[in-house]
């Protein structure tokens, strides 16, 4: 006799399951993160208070959230179009910093009217996030290199290039501070009359909307869905594997490089030695959150642009460390790849003898 | 001249010992097949944890060990997660990472200010006072904290308990081919669960030395991205304990390097021909912060190289590592 | 050779959803006999197995192992009554060497700790290992400890070497698995069975892997352990290794025993005849075939599988617009590898492909795709379709670069769905509502495999290939399936049809070829073909024991020729 923890394939997903799930999730992740906060002796219900409520219902809370959730929004998105495929971008950071670095070099020193200079800088970001892309896509697509690893160590490398550029040939020459000079009016993405809030809200949405009629209507949209849901099926069908896994890194990169520009010339007016916001890592549950779409992956920017916003706020106002941040944000993967798991499999336990081993598969062939 | 050699060796040798305990660490957990990407995390909560108690308690033994323990636990979650629950390694990972560099920024603050008096550093007994007298190798060497004695202790350890023991050999077998070692006997959930455990005490103990040996004290992300360089250094050291120590003495020695740089000048004389066209490039390649992306570079080389040239069969990458660094092609 | 039973498997049942794989099967194993369990693939030969081994469990009935009953949870447990298994697929460790595969779980312990070998009752201290240590060796603490936290390979390497030379095998236990040829690999799996002691060695399958003078060896190798006193059941579905080989042999047949004879009373033609049986007959009115131009032409093709073993020794094969070649054979005699190399998804290691009069050799998939060539695939789901996705992206998998679909950049969801409807109503795939809401796992196996081939024949191809189309599928949806192929061929199409099923072969074929190890043994029509001779021809009947062909006119019967019972054959 054993005690026997049995778990059986679901058959089918309950479709409560689909919707239900990431909301849970939250709800899950911001309960134990309330632990956090007791132990640091704040009450919880103050905390949330201050991230949530006071975040959405002032202006000033509202345009910050708007602000924070463009750059979420579009390296959300980064990562989101590699997984459809069924590859994971770990790398959006790196890619959004070289982004923002090459195209705060070219706002520096590229004189042209606003008209045309900042198209020119979203351009030459895009250009350098998906070039750092690049090489992980085609070390994937040709020799099957693991792009995960690959996209992480160039990650690495391109915080060291933006140090070393801007420390260096980039460094303004009045003072001795690790920071460029300011961009010029002309480089700075203007102020739109609504909320106060910089026209990167508008690349954000065209983005959004742009991804999402790629992937539901057109050819390629449906050759990337296919390739992600079974990639052998879909050789033998003829569609080109290689060619597609490229491609989706390296619009992925070219999305975080628009992060990192739209962040710089919308909100930090000049790159500093110690950007690095992380937008690169939380755009991971983003796309997991917003998995099944993109205006999804909006939302789910749009909400941990709430939670980033709550947090300083929250900072300020009760003294919290806004790492509570970071450690909602890992709660919320924890939950949501436990919750995974619970999806596909029902857990009965049982007293019983042993039952049968799945076959394998491996020891010969036939019943 | 000798001066500054035994400098850059003894600063060589400081950096390395992290780098080898974290190295280590993830080297078993890969080796029985599972990718540890929160090794990051798990060192600064090692860190963290070993300043904490030492400065309540007094003893940094004391702290060591319990650094080592949470180091184990937090390993923990990634295992129930990527071996039972049979979610994504890299993810889960990454996750730990996050919230090991969270909670220890959240709850860290207050200790940032903390003195603590760490691991001393020793000669080794008896032979230890002869050894220090070695011209340039002996002060860097041989006089070091009692972690960094243990750091290259483990690893001929390491070595002998990979290949030189019955558990080892499991360890290896589950990691090439889980079904083949399943078959054979071997509890696999065990030996992943035991090698991922060993990789968080291992991480713990490099966020420990970090904290209570090297630096003595505690500030928050003060691991600054050593726990991924120790990710890279398993790659380089394609699997092998005794690359390890190579590897982690060079990445070791770019460390070192970067903080010397500054300070002497190595180029050749303005004047000479060669030198207008040679010292910028020197002066490029001597940059302490392009040196910090060498180890990153190292092993996209070596990882690149190795793919490449040798075919799926002869690669020195466990077979079984789940999310591997090369998947099966078409 | 003793006449006793060594072992006895009593009224085997076990049964899995939908199928009932042992129906009350009975087997004894006689001490020292090689004896072999011969059936076709879905005989229930492996379930059997793998319950003796302790990887199933049966329903019901009993094991008995020389007497005892035997109570098998886990491989372990075999293991440790004497149960050995040589699998099919090797289960070594490319990277270690020989001697570590061998003693892998066993936790051997370093030779200090060890026993010496002729070690008597009460008295340590005796023999080899050391006195102290051989004393504190008894100790329970040290020896777990020893057994977890050392490793000895000396003494396990002496006595691997013994047995290698004492069953006529070479191997060098320090040379890595990887280093060794699939022969090699092979002996290197029995040697993991004989170093545990086993009294009882089961094969599966293992000539699949081996050319055939390796097979010789290997034979060689058996007659030598049954000698020593070892029991062997040998699984497999080709004659000539029965007659070759084993004493005794039971037939099963869709998981019943048929019947136990001894080889030397028994011909090919018996034992086909007890392996294949009568199934009930599809009848199916075809009208004379109208048969065109070539649309594939294959010429001198070899080809490898995925473990790098020549799967196709030189395939000549043409089929012509409207025509149904039926090729007949058990599966894993190169099928699968013919499939892939029609359709472009594996290329020939020598040889050619043309498709339409086109050479097509090395092109891609997409390049067969677009000439006109359909695939129904043996898996399907692992190359028939995308499983998490709905009807409606399966629906064209194969179709979507066409216009109809939407111009330019925009891809017309609509149409793809009003596509997908039709090819769903068209070919009866029930259990569908919503072409949108439905995936692909939804639908049962028979359902799934009419979607399939609704695609890939609504494409209007010119070349069909379909292998294995109705396995698993439910006998409603068989005839439905088999009913299209026709009509297809009707329109035109030429069909190139692998199958296990001779009454499928039969009914559809307008040509039928055999093929064996790779290569076609015999070509016929369903007019002119016996049944009784493909039988025989699928399962090697003419080829003997050392591979060579035995000359034959192609109807000619054969006359039955008792194979003498030792080991060289002579030409017929």
């Amino acid at each position: 006799m054993h005690f026997d923890i049995e778990l059986t394939a679901r058959e089918d997903i309950p479709k409560w399951m689909g919707y239900a799930t990431p909301v849970v999730t939250v709800l899950v992740a911001l309960a134990v993160s309330a632990v956090a906060f007791v132990a640091l002796g704040v009450s919880p219900i103050s905390a949330y208070e201050a991230m949530f409520v006071s975040t959405l219902t002032t202006e000033f809370g509202l345009r910050e959230t708007v602000i924070r959730a463009v750059p979420l929004a579009l390296a959300g998105l980064a990562v989101y179009l590699p997984m459809k495929a069924q590859l994971w971008n770990i790398g959006a950071e790196g890619q959004l910093l070289i982004g923002a670095t090459v195209g705060t070099w070219v706002g520096l020193n590229v004189a042209l009217p606003a008209v045309a200079l900042l198209p020119l800088m979203l351009v030459c970001a895009g250009v350098a996030g998906a070039a750092w892309a690049a090489v992980p896509a085609w070390l994937r697509a040709r020799w099957n290199i693991n792009e995960i690893i690959t996209t992480l160590l160039l990650t690495f490398v391109a915080v060291d290039v933006k140090n070393f550029l801007v420390r260096g040939p980039m460094q303004a020459p009045t003072g001795s501070f690790a920071q460029t000079e300011i961009l010029p009016a002309n480089a700075q993405l203007p102020t739109l009359p609504w909320f106060n809030v910089h026209a990167g809200i508008l690349v954000a949405l065209a983005v959004v909307v742009v991804i999402s009629l790629l992937i539901n209507h057109t050819r390629l949209g449906y050759q990337i869905t296919f390739i992600g849901a079974n990639h052998q099926a879909a050789a033998q069908a003829g569609m080109n594997k290689r060619a597609v896994y490229v491609f989706v890194l390296v619009v992925g990169g070219a999305l975080a490089g628009l992060a990192g520009i739209s962040e710089i010339s919308g909100v930090q007016t000049r790159l500093r030695a110690f950007f690095e916001p992380g937008y690169g890592y939380t755009a991971i549950p983003i796309a997991l959150l917003g998995r099944n779409g993109a205006f999804r992956v909006l939302l789910a920017a749009l909400f941990f642009a709430v939670i980033f916003v709550g947090g300083s706020s929250m900072g300020v106002t009760l003294g919290v460390p806004a790492a509570i941040v970071d450690v909602i944000q890992a709660l919320i993967i924890l939950f949501l790849i436990t919750a995974e798991f619970f999806k596909s499999y029902s857990i009965d336990m049982t007293l019983r003898r042993r039952t049968d081993r799945p076959n394998t598969g491996r020891v010969g062939g036939d019943t | 001249m000798a001066g500054f050699l035994t400098g850059v060796i003894d600063a060589t040798v400081n950096a390395s010992t992290v780098l080898i305990l974290a190295g280590l660490g993830e080297l078993i957990s890969e080796r029985a097949g599972v990718l540890n990407l929160g090794v990051e995390g798990m060192m600064l909560v090692g860190a963290l944890s070993g300043v904490v108690v030492t400065a309540i308690t007094g003893s940094y033994w004391l702290g060591f060990g319990v650094a080592v323990l949470a180091g184990v636990a937090m390993s923990l979650i990634h295992a129930v997660l990527s071996v039972s629950l049979k979610s994504d390694q890299a993810v889960s990972g990454i996750m730990l990472t996050l919230l090991g560099t969270g909670l220890t920024t959240y709850f860290g603050n207050d200790w940032a200010s903390e003195s603590i008096s760490g691991f001393p550093q020793r000669t080794l007994p008896f032979v230890g006072e002869y050894l220090v007298e070695i011209p340039v190798l002996g002060p860097a060497l041989f006089r070091s904290t009692a972690t960094d004695y243990l750091a290259l202790a483990l690893v001929p350890l390491v070595w002998l308990f990979l290949y030189r023991t019955n558990v080892g050999l499991e360890l290896i077998a589950v990691g090439e081919d889980p079904e083949t070692a399943d078959t054979m006997g071997v509890d696999v959930f065990k030996m992943r669960y035991t090698a991922v455990a060993l990789g968080g005490a291992l991480a713990g103990a490099a966020g420990a030395h970090l904290s209570l040996g090297l630096i003595q004290l505690w500030s928050p992300g003060m691991t600054a991205g050593r726990g991924w360089i120790a990710v890279a250094l398993v790659i380089f050291a394609q699997w092998r304990p005794e690359r390890i120590l190579l590897g982690a003495y060079l990445f070791g020695l770019f460390d070192a390097l970067q903080l010397y740089s500054q300070s002497v000048d190595i180029s050749l004389s303005a004047g000479s021909a060669l030198g207008g066209a040679v010292n910028p490039i020197l002066e490029f390649v001597l940059n302490p912060t392009i040196m910090s992306t060498y180890p990153y570079l190292a092993t996209l080389i070596v990882l690149v190289v190795t793919v490449v040239r040798r075919n799926h069969e002869q690669s020195a990458e466990p077979a079984g590592l789940v999310q591997s660094y090369s998947r099966e092609s078409d | 050779m003793d006449e006793s039973p060594f072992l006895r498997m009593e009224g085997i049942y076990k049964e899995f959803p939908g199928a009932v794989a042992n129906d009350h099967v009975d087997l004894t194993v006689r001490r020292g006999e090689v004896h072999g369990l011969l059936g076709e693939n879905g005989a229930g030969k492996s379930t059997l197995m793998k319950i003796l081994y302790g990887l199933y469990t049966a329903d019901e009935g009993e094991i008995y192992l020389d007497g005892e009953r035997l109570n098998l949870e886990s491989p372990q447990d075999a293991i440790e009554v004497g149960i050995g298994m040589v699998h099919q697929h090797f289960m070594l460790i490319p990277r270690l060497s020989v001697a570590k595969n061998v003693v892998l779980g066993m936790r051997e312990p370093a030779d200090v700790f060890r026993d010496a070998p002729e070690v008597t009752g009460g008295d340590g201290a005796a023999g080899g290992g050391g006195g102290l240590l051989a004393s504190l060796g008894t100790n329970r603490l040290l020896r777990t400890l020893a057994s977890r936290f050392t490793l000895g390979l000396n003494g396990p390497e002496t006595e691997i070497r013994r047995l290698a030379d004492e069953y006529g095998f070479d191997v060098d236990v320090s040379a890595t698995v990887r280093e060794l040829d699939v022969g090699e690999r092979q002996r290197v799996e029995i040697l993991k069975a004989l170093y545990r002691d086993v009294d009882l060695l089961v094969l599966d399958e293992p000539t699949a892997v081996l050319t055939p003078t390796e097979a010789d060896r290997l034979f060689e190798t058996l007659r030598r352990l049954t000698e020593q006193g070892l029991s062997i059941i040998f699984i497999t579905h080709k004659l000539n290794e029965v007659e070759a080989i084993t004493d005794r042999v039971t037939v099963l047949r869709d998981g019943h025993r048929v019947g136990t004879v001894e080889t030397a009373d028994v011909t090919r033609d018996d034992l086909a005849r007890m392996m294949v049986g009568r199934d009930v007959l599809f009848e199916i009115d075809r009208s004379p075939a109208a048969i065109g131009d070539p649309v594939l032409d294959a010429t001198a093709v070899h080809a490898t599988d995925e473990r790098g073993v020549e799967a196709l020794s030189g395939i000549d094969l043409t089929v012509r617009a409207g025509e149904v070649v039926g090729v007949a054979g058990v599966s894993g005699n190169g099928q699968r590898e013919l499939a892939e190399v029609t359709v472009g998804v594996r290329a020939p290691s020598a040889g050619d492909i043309s498709i339409d009069g086109t050479d097509m050799t090395g092109q891609s998939p997409r390049a067969y795709v677009d000439n006109g060539v359909s695939f129904v695939p043996e898996d399907r789901h692992e190359y028939g379709c995308a499983g998490d996705l709905s009807l409606m992206h399966n629906a064209v998998m194969k179709e979507f670069p066409d216009g109809r679909f939407g111009d330019g950049l925009r891809f017309d969801y609509d149409a793809v769905k009003q596509y997908a409807e039709r090819l769903v109503e068209e070919f009866d795939v029930r259990g569908v509502h919503d072409t949108e809401d439905v995936v692909a796992n939804d639908l049962s196996g028979g359902n799934l495999q009419k979607f399939i081939l609704a695609r890939e024949i609504h494409r209007d191809p010119d070349l069909l290939v379909a292998n294995q189309p109705t396995r698993g599928v439910d006998v409603g949806a068989i005839e439905f399936l088999r009913k299209r192929l026709l009509d297809q061929r009707e329109q035109g199409t030429g069909v190139l049809l692998l199958s296990e099923n001779l009454d499928e072969i039969f009914d559809l074929s307008d040509r039928i070829l055999v093929i064996y190890e790779g290569e076609i043994v015999h070509e016929t029509t369903p007019e002119k073909g016996d049944r009784e001779r493909i039988g025989l021809e699928m399962n090697g009947a003419s080829v003997d024991a050392d591979g060579a062909e035995t000359a034959s006119e192609p109807d000619e019967q054969v006359p039955p020729v008792r194979a003498p019972p030792d080991h060289r054959r002579t030409a017929e």
